[in-house]
């Protein structure tokens, strides 16, 4: 009662005017009314029959229906189970109750009052318990009626029914139950049952328990599959619910049913070359099931990368390798989305797991006479493709596939042979017969000659993976060399010189046009340069062998026309000429390389370039591992029509190409941030201390036995020479340094103050770190001497405590043995019956020595009276001498015997 | 691999009585002694031979849940679908400062509610279960047998006064752990055997194999007495 009057308030609020609505609102009323207090069945059928078209098309009716009409109807359910019209009356007329009307009219942002209802009937949860238990009922429309509300509460408040159905018992198996029903039924439970695990783990559990799986894989086989309509659809939703972030799901679905049933959803059957939209959106939910498989888990799960291992070992095993080939590169009539997708499961299926990536490396495509590895037709897909989304999902394959696989990486680079023919001669078509070595190589410098590097720059890529982090095949691929794009212009030149030489191409092509189209040919080239360069100081002997390079080098750098990416990069490289420079060589080594640096670009300013490109929306976006957003029925739709989302990515605010993104991937953003560091350190090394041909022992300096003065003398001056020549090349040095400072000092003021400062701190903070450590080392010693002095305390006290350990010790003993005597007497005092003659004996001896000693005090007392009678018959004879009375003189004696003295004083 | 019969079983019991640890043992033949308790192994499968019948067990552990609050209405939800029920109780005293407390404060902190609880639990299941499940007792961590709370014939007892199976087990040293199971997998079968529980009806927790099965139970003679039943 209280929510339906909290509910007119706001019904008012929004309407303003509740005049306007008075005519639905009394309507509404009377036939609740009807419903409520009618006599006649037929009376209160025609009512509800009323009612359900009033809120079915007005939004006043569904308002005021909200404010009045819940308890009644549900009054019904409750009450009238058996009057199945009326139930189905009240149900259907909760269904339009609960059905957003679509008004082209009226402001969007008006209150809808479908939701509002939603909300009102979700929030008691005796409501939902009364709906769950309608699909036992036997009539259909009641089953269907319950269904469909049900959904509209979980699309709206989805959490809150969530909660209120876990905590029904049976709640879920009845849900469940409905998958068995007819088939209308089924495919409401279908998408019931999808909102109802959707994020919710607990249910996800509860639903497999009650065997959704089998349900699941048994409704879409008897759909027909990835042929079967928008039902296999919502099957797979569901199922991919269930699987998303679960690992105990996804281990119990490999150990029951297993996979056999997901995988035979990806088999083609037949001679349908046709993908209608509504199969590419099943084979993709389908893709998508196997994508959450190999990802084993949520991210927290500790269970996660062992299940993810088995799940691939699984896959595999049950020939997915075959079908995704089959998707993802042989079927070239299937829509680009698709391809894409099984490309990258491909990826992902290898990544990782060696034993498919041998499976991988081994396995053959295509008809008998024209076979070819799976390899090189996955590598003609990225040269050929005019889809840049293609070339990345296949490039995701090289890159997963060269990942820590060393043995794979070389296998390919074996391959790296140029082909024998004429280059420009070989078109495309002719590349079956070709390895996969020449085929790249081939790729490499087809281009060139059609003024068009976008082919070039995609097998650099693919040459990219197999040089990473493989000293061998770098190696290797510096000996390559490939013939001159015409025999007359010259001799074969290096694969390496090639590519530098594409790279510069590649910005003149883009200064003739003008146009960013190439933007990102350069950033791949020159990610291929930095990963071959890095740790191999052949490659970079072999890159500063041709002289234009460095200089080209160093104009990129401060390029203006180049992106910041550009620039940054090739101070990557350039750096990496100097930190994995061994050369010994006037004018190649290190050395010569800082200082073109520092003379040519200005340190600061070759520094600043890192700091740009760190700031770049590539090197500086989040990038997780995968971004998968789940297919739902509302996404599917536009993904499936995408033919090539490229203009999808262009919106992104920065210079980049947007494919760069997924090239320049965590691990390559995080390696070159690595190298930066290397750079940085190497560069203040080199100028930290002066070429070893000059260092000098001062011994030598003295003059040697034997040595004649002249020869000394001669030994001096040619000292004294490479000292001044190298004097002369630290000034130099210096002068560029305090150039480069002065530059820099024009543009950023503050800057060269603060490294002025700077350095006069440093200094102050060197002498404070020496005498610091200084301190430190006397305070050590000093520690030292304290900690042996504790030491010894420590034995002194543990000795004392020993010794007052063994007196409590002795303490304590006898104080047990006095409380045992204590309690030993205690015992004797209570008195066992075997002591007590022992007592009575004491007891005796006790009285006769009492007896004795007072018969002894008795015989004194004795002699005393004696003498005191006597004395008193002397006394008395005399007195009655004297003529007193003694009888009556004594007579108060006997009375006051403690008088007795006075008396003798009264003598 | 075929198997005669499908099982579903259900280990339900108080929190840290060991259900997961149970599992996992019987799972994966090890012992995981830092079980942390929101992550656990959830479900297992395993093929067991009653009687020379392979028969295939899927277990839930049903505790792995978030509140405690919310956990046994989750965990009536998985009742009626199951075939058999492990119901554990810990047999020592559910000491929670295990290892920093003194002797003096185990005497002081000797407490047998898991096993108190049974009751309640059994409860629970009567009302949402499938009347004819097969539950078995479970005395876990009979390895700690210094810290034992709960003495043997007083487990044996509870399950005489309620009709049900016991065992005394230990995750740790896998004691009786695939007893457990098998013993629950045998009263099933006999079940079955007796016409008790109608193998078809697949809402029970119980499915027929697609190798075998279909009706060879009913002609077969005796069920072996695997386990047995305590009483």
């Amino acid at each position: 009662m209280d929510l339906a009057s909290r509910y007119k308030g706001v019904v008012g609020f929004v309407f303003g005017n509740e005049n306007s609505n008075s005519s639905e609102d009394s309507y509404v009323e009377r036939l609740l009314d009807r419903i409520s207090n009618g006599v006649l069945a037929e009376d209160r059928r025609n009512a509800i029959a009323e009612l359900q078209t009033i809120v079915a098309e007005s939004r006043a009716g569904q308002l005021a229906f909200g404010a009045m009409g819940f308890p009644v109807l549900m009054g019904v359910l409750k009450e009238e189970r058996d009057d199945v019209e009326m139930v189905r009356g009240a149900l259907e007329t909760l269904v339009s109750a609960l059905t957003p009307i679509d008004h082209a009219k009226g402001p969007t942002n008006e209150v809808q009052p479908a939701l509002m209802n939603t909300d009102l009937l979700s929030r008691e949860s005796e409501s939902i318990s009364l709906l769950l238990s309608l699909l036992s009922e036997e009539d259909f429309y009641v089953r269907y009626y319950t269904l469909q509300i049900l959904t509209a509460l979980l699309t709206n408040s989805p959490n809150r029914l969530q909660e209120a159905i876990l905590s029904i018992p049976r709640g879920i198996t009845r849900l469940m139950d409905m998958l068995m029903d007819r088939e209308v039924i089924r495919n409401e439970a279908l998408l019931l049952l999808t909102y109802l695990t959707r994020e919710a783990e607990e249910i996800q559990k509860i639903v497999v328990f009650e065997g959704a799986f089998e349900k699941i894989f048994s409704i879409m086989k008897e759909e027909g599959g990835s042929d079967g309509g928008v039902v296999v659809q919502d099957c797979l939703e569901l199922l991919n619910n269930l699987l998303r972030s679960n690992a105990s799901n996804q281990v119990l679905l490999r150990e029951t049913i297993g996979f056999d049933p997901l995988i035979s959803i990806l088999k083609l059957r037949g001679s349908s070359y046709s993908f209608t939209q509504q199969k590419t959106i099943n084979l993709l939910s389908a893709l998508e099931t196997i994508n959450l498989l190999m990802m084993g888990g949520s991210e927290a799960d500790p269970q996660k990368d062992s299940n993810k291992i088995t799940n691939k070992s699984v896959l595999a095993q049950k020939k997915l390798l075959d079908h995704l080939l089959m998707l993802g590169v042989e079927s070239q009539w299937a829509p680009i989305a698709l391809r894409c997708s099984a490309l990258r499961c491909i990826g992902d299926l290898v990544a990782g797991h060696s034993k498919n990536l041998d499976a991988l490396s081994s396995k053959v495509l295509g008809e008998e006479r024209q076979v070819e590895p799976a390899l090189n037709s996955i590598l003609r897909i990225i040269l050929r493709t005019s889809s840049m989304q293609e070339f990345i999902a296949a490039d995701h394959v090289f890159k997963n596939f060269c990942e820590k696989n060393t043995d794979g990486q070389a296998m390919l680079a074996s391959t790296l042979i140029p082909h024998p023919n004429s280059m420009t001669d070989a078109s495309l078509e002719e590349d079956v017969n070709m390895s996969f070595g020449s085929m790249l190589l081939h790729g490499l410098a087809l281009s060139e000659s059609d003024g068009d590097l976008e082919t070039c720059c995609r097998a650099a890529s693919v040459i990219t993976h197999i040089l990473k982090d493989n000293s061998q095949c770098k190696e290797k691929a510096l000996q390559i060399e490939l013939e001159a794009p015409m025999p007359s212009l010259g001799a074969p030149e290096l694969l390496l010189h090639r590519i530098v030489r594409y790279l510069a191409v590649a910005s003149s092509m883009k200064n003739k046009d003008g146009k960013l189209g190439y933007s990102y040919v350069q950033p791949i080239i020159l990610k291929l340069l930095i990963t071959w360069l890095a740790d191999c100081p052949n490659a970079v002997q072999c890159f500063l062998d041709s002289r234009p390079h460095l200089t080209y080098l160093l104009e990129l750098v401060s390029s203006t026309s180049s992106t910041v990416c550009v620039r940054g990069l090739a101070a990557v490289l350039l750096g990496e000429c100097v930190i994995y420079n061994k050369s010994s060589e006037n004018g190649k080594d290190g050395f010569t390389i800082a200082d073109a640096i520092s003379q040519k670009i200005g340190l600061t300013s070759y520094f600043l370039k890192f700091d740009e490109m760190q700031r770049s929306f590539i090197f500086s976006s989040v990038k997780p591992a995968q971004s998968h957003k789940p297919l739902t029925r509302s996404t599917t739709a536009s993904m499936a029509e995408i033919e090539d989302d490229e203009n999808d990515l262009t919106d992104q605010k920065n210079e980049d190409h947007p494919i760069l993104t997924p090239v320049f991937d965590a691990q390559f953003v995080n390696f070159v941030k690595g190298l930066e560091v290397n750079i940085r350190e190497k560069m203040v090394d080199v100028y930290s201390r002066p070429k070893s041909d000059v260092a000098v022992v001062p011994a030598e300096l003295e003059q040697k036995g034997g040595e004649s003065d002249k020869e000394y003398i001669k030994r001096l001056k040619a000292f004294v020479e490479t000292q001044c020549s190298e004097i002369q090349k630290l000034l130099g040095r210096n002068a560029t340094l305090a150039e480069d400072l002065a530059r820099t000092g024009h543009s950023h003021p503050e800057l060269m103050a603060g490294s002025g400062s700077d350095r006069v701190q440093v200094e102050t903070l060197r002498r404070d770190l020496q005498e610091a450590s200084q301190r430190v080392e006397m305070l050590k010693a000093e520690k030292a001497k304290i900690e042996s002095e504790a030491l010894m305390y420590q034995n002194l006290a543990g000795k004392l405590e020993s010794d007052l350990k063994s007196l409590s010790d002795a303490y304590n003993s006898l104080e047990q043995t006095n409380i045992h005597l204590e309690k030993e007497a205690k015992t004797l005092k209570s008195g066992g019956t075997s002591t007590s003659t022992d007592i009575e004996a004491i007891k005796a001896e006790a009285r006769e020595e009492a007896q004795k000693e007072s018969e002894a005090e008795l015989n004194d007392l004795l002699v005393c009276l004696g003498q005191e009678q006597s004395k008193v018959e002397k006394l008395s004879a005399r007195l009655s001498e004297l003529g007193e009375d003694v009888d009556k003189l004594l007579e108060g004696i006997g009375d006051d015997m403690a008088l007795p003295e006075d008396e003798d004083e009264e003598d | 691999m075929s198997y005669d019969y499908l099982f579903k079983y259900i280990i339900i019991g108080d929190t840290g009585v060991g259900k997961s640890c149970l599992l996992l043992q019987f799972t994966d033949k090890r012992f995981q002694p830092v079980h942390d308790l929101t992550i656990g192994v959830e479900f297992g499968a395993r093929m067991v031979t009653v009687d020379g019948r392979p028969i295939k067990l899927q277990i839930w552990d049903t505790s792995v849940s978030a509140g405690q609050e919310s956990f046994r209405s989750i965990t009536r939800s998985y009742y009626r679908g199951a075939a058999g029920a492990l119901l554990v109780y810990d047999i020592t005293s559910s000491c929670t400062f295990e290892g920093s407390c003194t002797e003096l404060q185990v005497v002081n902190l000797i407490r047998r509610e898991t096993f108190n609880h049974l009751a309640s639990w059994l409860e629970d299941a009567r009302q949402h279960a499938n009347p004819n499940m097969a539950v078995t007792v479970i005395g876990n961590k009979c390895d700690l047998s210094q810290r034992r709370a709960v003495s043997k014939e007083e487990g044996e007892q509870f399950a005489k006064d309620y009709g049900l199976s016991f065992l005394e087990t230990s995750a740790r040293t896998s004691q009786n752990a695939e007893e457990a199971f098998i013993m629950t997998a045998a009263k099933i079968v006999q079940n079955i055997q007796e016409g008790i529980f109608d193998p078809s009806n697949e809402s029970c927790g119980i499915k027929i194999g697609y190798g075998r099965g279909q009706g060879t139970l009913g002609t077969s003679g005796t069920v072996g007495q695997t386990g047995g039943c305590c009483g």
